[in-house]
């Protein structure tokens, strides 16, 4: 196969050139001049919101190290930049702001919301993707509709009923509320997972001895763990960075989660209000949803792919 | 959570469930019994925190419940008395307004990342991470780094605006009604959009080259392509990341709590703010659930529209 491409192309690499790939007769047709200017378009417009989208986040990153002084100057100066300082973060997790507790519990809750959402929709995925039984569609059809019904919405009734069955004021109702929210969207995804490992396989276990719980645990496993790390990397991020849940079903703040613990630093709970904490714990807060982001990436892309674009 | 959607990103899919020799109930490695069980975990945290809060809301919305104490029926009062309260309906349109004023540019903004992103050009995946990181860190973090970059003069925004001379430095941003809610807006755009880049990339991703390659032949220009190939194509796509980000928008409760508690006054308070002001402030939790129940149907609405949309496409 011959590949004909233009020397601007194969500047760019092999992937551009895998996408022109040769198509009778478009070559000659196609001014050579018109490609450049897209690609001028792509990179300047690429770099363009990539500063846009960028430079807020680092701007906050470089305030989180600067003195309370210099953030609430009215008079800003370039200068303040350089008055590096670790002080924010140190106070925060040394001084009376105490937000360690805070990451703590955020930390406890957002595992266990990763785990027990993808334990509770691999089980379901498993029923739903692989077993024949009666009422599976309604059951399956009664999980996607609870996905519409906003919990936001439903607050009031849910905080009597969490406090009936001694769920407020906890870290395990947090997990069980937040796992809650997360569950159709995992159900869905690992459905689709079951569903694109072939029955062989399950077959040849069955031959081999092995029960239902058995083929799942030793013989699916490795090829579930995507869709399982989809569902637990979207349970986390949201159990990480969840409000309203939070602010409802909390009330002790030995217990609350970082979300909680900046409203207590942005009202100055701990003393005057101290914007170098305040920026300071926004970045802790944010600084676990890069990292996850960005390692596991292709889970979240496959997630979005798996679970939205199929209409 | 409470903005345009951290919510699952999930179609609801009525395709029917592929049926396989699974079903007759004769396979033997899938015992229909085993199935219903393994499902039946995700079915009971489904039912005690969903279904069961949605019809205890119900019952709850034809009372007077207060916090603590007795309660009685009163039949349909809280209804009648949502609809004529003049604060409600202040949320309302408030919330009506905000919605309207991000949806487009989100959409707009959305669709033009995605066509930068769509491409495997080189960096197409950098750009991609990139644009999506506001909407990972997500809207409560976010919120909480507006609230020192909103203040007068030393805040980033007044910075920037007084160096580009727009205004003198010295806007406080979060006191003023029109102000905040303009900047919590620019702030929600920026935030959100990289959701509906990833959607409609998903989307355009999903059209054959084909198709693109005989419109070229025929010599229709990038924009002419656009028109009649890709947003026709992608109509099912966009259809449902309006929908995620407007149902995102109606329920927008944090960056509004955080940046202006819906004040000044009642000028910024958003319904879902009014539900949680009456159940847990006020701790009037009847009207709450009354609330709680209109804003369901609403919803349930917007809802339904995006099957009618998404049906369309077959």
């Amino acid at each position: 196969m011959t590949t004909s491409t233009t020397p601007t192309t194969t500047a760019l690499g092999p992937a551009t050139a895998r996408r022109r790939t040769p198509h009778v007769g478009t070559a000659p047709g196609r001014p050579r001049a018109e490609s450049r200017t897209k690609i001028t378009l792509y990179v300047l417009g690429g770099v363009l919101a990539t500063l846009v989208f960028l430079v807020p986040l680092v701007w906050s990153v470089l305030r989180s190290f600067q003195p309370n002084d210099a953030i609430v100057a009215t008079t800003p100066s370039w200068s303040a930049l350089t008055q590096f300082t670790t002080e924010n973060f140190r106070a925060l997790f040394t001084g009376d702001a105490d937000i360690v507790r805070a990451v703590g519990n955020s930390l406890v809750v957002a595992v266990g919301t990763a785990v027990l959402t993808a334990v509770l929709a691999t089980l379901a995925g498993y029923g739903f993707g692989r077993f024949g039984f009666r009422g599976r569609n309604t059951l399956f059809g009664l999980i996607v509709v609870t996905m519409m019904v906003p919990f936001q919405a439903i607050i009031t009734p849910l905080y009597l009923q969490m406090n009936a069955m001694g769920l407020t004021d906890s870290r395990l109702g947090l997990v069980l509320f937040y796992s809650t929210v997360n569950l159709p969207f995992g159900v869905f995804v690992m459905r689709n997972a079951f569903e694109s490992i072939p029955t062989e396989i399950e077959d040849a276990a069955h031959v081999d001895g092995a029960g239902t719980m058995r083929t799942l645990v030793s013989v699916l496993r490795p090829l579930l763990l995507p869709g399982m790390a989809t569902s637990a990397l979207y349970a986390f991020l949201a159990a990480w960075t969840e409000f309203l849940g939070a602010l409802t079903f909390l009330t002790d703040d030995r217990l609350y989660t970082l979300p909680l613990s900046l409203v207590n630093l942005q009202a100055g709970a701990y003393g005057a209000v101290n914007f170098g904490y305040l920026v300071a714990g926004a970045v802790v807060a944010m600084v676990p949803c890069v990292v996850l982001y960005v390692a596991l990436q292709r889970f979240y892309v496959a997630g979005l792919a798996s679970g939205a674009v199929k209409g | 959570m409470s903005a345009p959607g951290r919510a699952p990103v999930t179609a609801p899919t009525d395709a029917p469930v592929v049926t396989r020799s699974t079903g007759s109930g004769h396979d033997l490695t899938h015992p229909p019994r085993t199935g219903l069980l393994l499902t039946l975990p995700a079915l009971a945290f489904v039912a005690v925190f969903v279904l069961v809060p949605l019809l205890f809301a119900v019952y709850m919305s034809f009372t007077n419940w207060p916090l603590i104490g007795s309660y009685e029926f009163i039949g349909f009062d809280n209804y009648a008395a949502i609809a004529s309260d003049p604060v409600f309906w202040k949320s309302v349109g408030y919330t009506v307004l905000y919605t309207a004023i991000v949806t487009v540019p989100i959409l707009v903004l959305g669709y033009v990342l995605a066509v930068v992103v769509r491409s495997n050009r080189r960096g197409s995946t950098l750009f991609r991470t990139v644009f999506f990181l506001p909407y990972v860190i997500g809207l409560t973090t976010l919120s909480f780094l507006m609230v020192l970059e909103a203040q007068p003069g030393s805040g980033a925004v007044n910075i920037v605006l007084k160096a580009l001379g727009i205004t003198d430095g010295t806007s406080a941003w979060l006191a003023d009604g029109p102000l905040a809610t303009g900047l919590i807006c620019v702030m929600i755009v920026w935030a959100v959009s990289g959701l509906t880049m990833v959607l409609l990339m998903g989307g355009m991703q999903g059209i054959s080259r084909d198709v693109y390659e005989s419109a070229e032949i025929d010599g229709a220009t990038w924009w002419q392509r656009e028109r009649s190939i890709t947003i026709p194509m992608l109509r099912p796509t966009i259809a449902m990341s309006l929908v995620i980000s407007v149902i995102g928008s109606l329920l927008a409760f944090t960056q509004f709590y955080v940046l202006t508690r819906g004040g000044p006054s009642t000028d910024t308070q958003t319904v879902v703010m009014y539900v949680y002001q009456r159940g847990f402030v006020q701790l009037q939790l009847g009207a709450a659930s009354a609330l709680s129940i209109v804003l369901v149907v609403v919803i349930g609405l917007v809802t339904a529209v995006q099957f009618r949309l998404l049906r369309e496409k077959d």
